[in-house]
């Protein structure tokens, strides 16, 4: 019995997989005419190395836009980052400024880094964005021309490239599989508000309206909170269907699974309940469990490389649709899917996180507290000592 | 202060990542000077053998196209990153015992130099090429089952053949180099992308190839410093 539930949840699995696709393709049709060209000011918070940083930073300088700013972040001119960031201001003085600030209270570094920024920005609309992102030229104007009188935030699709490692190559299979149909199902279905912090572009007004940084300074998905305030001040949350580039070239195969446990933890906080219906839409680790329990018979082998073999399929038609190559390394499909099927549990067991070298715990809508370090048993055991010898 | 890193391997010998690459994973980071140091292997010993047969090295055939390529690489790596690449190579003299072996970068080389030469005649070479001759990883390595302590073991013999010794190397620092007080830089010894986080040199001179190796050689205004990304 269970056997059957089981094949027949895989099964719902791979269709609803096959649904979130069409959510995509539907995305991506999606046509936005604005000849709408305000002033922007981009602002970049930057921390360490990232793959790729001068490319990605000077993508950013090289729009095809009428008038905007590029400013740099940073909180420590010892970090690696400030190199990059002077070289880039060097080439394009005129439009480059960086800032380097640390005097700013807020647990959730990437806003720790922005305040300063933002404070000094020319400009009415501001675009926020991750150091880690390659835009083509036509960025900025086509991100813009998403941006209507009654729209709050825009931000974009974003798609994995570059793997080299094994790490970065499995992340790449995920952003361009789970994430990217996740928001376009999100948004098209389901008519959930979906911002993504790689990218987000806002009016001045609107963002001091929902609070501005004192807002989310605390909490981990900052990007969230923009979204669902802005949503919940009246203003439209737009997923604009142009896509920017995640580089991603040699993460290691832990920060894959940091990273995703990070945001396995977020959803988990966010969704409540709802997080359980995710594994809806991983089929291959649905499926794994079919001949888990028949046994390992030949049937049941069969139904799981059918099932793995759709998904794979599924996995490359992603890929051409929205024109990246993953090649031949879509063969780690299986166990991509398999290891975020495991990491699906661990938001359950734990609500520790480890973001850019800060340790801390999550709790309710991305709250975070610095983690001290003491176990339950621990903080008991500390605790009826002082009672005891006090 | 310039970021620099000295000791660079590419695909010419026993590196992972191809040449060009190597520039941009450099450039990308930030740096100011690199040197492309492949190794030139000596063929008189089983180790160096070897090293030929599985093409760990660059030879006398392939020098010129070696060059050639580092040349365009450099010219490409200043337009785009505003980044000096210094030629080099790591002449390796491999044997069994660690007391028999020694390593040395010879940077801004010109022309091919055998490491199966003695070692005077290596240094002399270098000297009229007007090249800097860096002693690499000098002393014990941790975890290292073949070191290459000859240099060190006879340095009152060559120190004065020496512009400097590497203090640094990867993640290893050799405290013995700074009690000689001896002219120092540190180097990555970079063989794939994850050794872009490790010891390198940082010079307060001007970006050029002149001063860059006046500056070592002076060993004034030179720092070291623990790269982490």
């Amino acid at each position: 019995m269970i056997l059957w539930i089981v094949l027949f949840i895989a099964f719902f699995s791979i269709t609803l997989y096959g649904i979130q696709v069409i959510a995509l393709r539907k995305k991506l049709k999606e046509d936005y005419n604005s000849e709408f060209l305000p002033p922007i000011s981009i602002i970049k918070p930057l921390k360490g190395l990232d793959d790729n940083l001068f490319d990605n930073l000077e993508s950013f300088c090289k729009q095809d836009y009428p008038e905007y700013e590029v400013i740099l972040s940073l909180q420590d001119y010892n970090d690696p980052a400030y190199r990059v960031a002077e070289k880039i201001r060097n080439r394009y003085p005129n439009l480059v400024r960086i800032i380097v600030d640390n005097s700013r209270r807020a647990l959730n570094p990437k806003v720790k880094n922005m305040i300063s920024a933002y404070r000094a920005s020319k400009y009415e609309y501001f675009l926020i964005s991750d150091s880690n992102v390659l835009v083509d030229k036509d960025y900025l104007r086509k991100t813009v021309s998403a941006m209507k009188p009654d729209t709050g935030l825009v931000t974009n699709l974003i798609m994995g490239v570059s793997g080299k490692s094994i790490g970065a190559k499995l992340e790449n299979l995920q952003l361009n599989s789970f994430i990217i149909l996740s928001v376009s199902f999100l948004d098209k279905f389901l008519k959930m508000p979906c911002s993504i912090g790689k990218s987000m572009l806002m009016r001045k007004r609107d963002f001091e309206e929902i609070g501005g940084f004192n807002s989310i300074r605390d909490v981990l998905a900052e990007d969230y909170i923009i979204g669902k305030l802005m949503h919940e001040s009246g203003k439209k949350v737009v997923l604009s269907n142009y896509i920017i580039k995640n580089v991603n070239e040699y993460w290691s195969f832990r920060k894959f699974l940091n990273r995703h446990t990070r945001w396995a933890k977020i959803r988990w906080k966010i969704a409540g309940i709802k997080y359980f219906t995710e594994p809806l839409s991983n089929p291959v680790f649905l499926s794994s469990f079919i001949p888990l329990l028949d046994g390992f018979s030949r049937v049941s082998l069969l139904v799981f490389l059918f099932i793995a073999s759709i998904k794979i399929a599924f996995d490359i038609y992603i890929n051409r649709l929205i024109n990246s190559s993953t090649g031949i390394s879509t063969i780690l499909t299986p166990f991509k899917d398999f290891m975020t099927g495991i990491i699906w549990f661990v938001p359950l067991i734990s609500c520790k996180i480890n973001w850019r070298d800060n340790i801390y715990t999550i709790g309710k809508n991305t709250l975070i507290v610095p983690h001290n370090g003491n176990s339950t048993v621990r903080v008991i055991f500390d605790k009826l000592k002082t009672a005891f010898t006090n | 202060m310039l970021l620099c890193d000295f000791h660079i391997h590419t695909k010419y010998s026993d590196g992972s990542v191809e040449l060009k690459r190597v520039i941009d994973i450099f450039g990308q980071a930030g740096f100011d000077v690199i040197a492309i140091t492949d190794h030139v292997v000596n063929g008189d010993s089983m180790i160096g053998k070897l090293a030929y047969k599985f093409r760990l090295t660059v030879t006398e055939d392939n020098f010129n196209y070696y060059m050639e390529n580092i040349r365009y690489e450099a010219e490409r790596a200043w337009n785009k990153y505003e980044m000096l690449v210094i030629p080099g190579v790591e002449i390796s003299k491999n044997y069994i015992s660690s007391d028999k072996s020694a390593h040395m970068l010879i940077l801004d080389i010109k022309e091919f130099i055998p490491a199966c030469e003695s070692y005077e005649t290596i240094f002399l070479e270098a000297k009229k090429q007007d090249a800097i001759v860096v002693a690499c990883h000098p002393h014990n390595i941790k975890g290292e089952l073949r070191n290459t302590l000859y240099l060190w073991n006879n340095r009152e013999k060559y120190e004065k053949y020496i512009d400097a010794w590497e203090i640094a190397n990867r993640d290893d620092v050799f405290s013995v180099v700074s009690l000689r007080k001896y002219p120092y830089i540190a180097n990555s010894d970079f063989h794939k992308p994850v050794h872009l986080y490790s010891w390198k040199t940082l010079l307060n001179c001007e970006k050029t190839v002149s001063s860059v190796k006046s500056c070592i050689r002076n060993n004034r205004g030179v720092a070291i410093t623990l790269f982490r990304g």
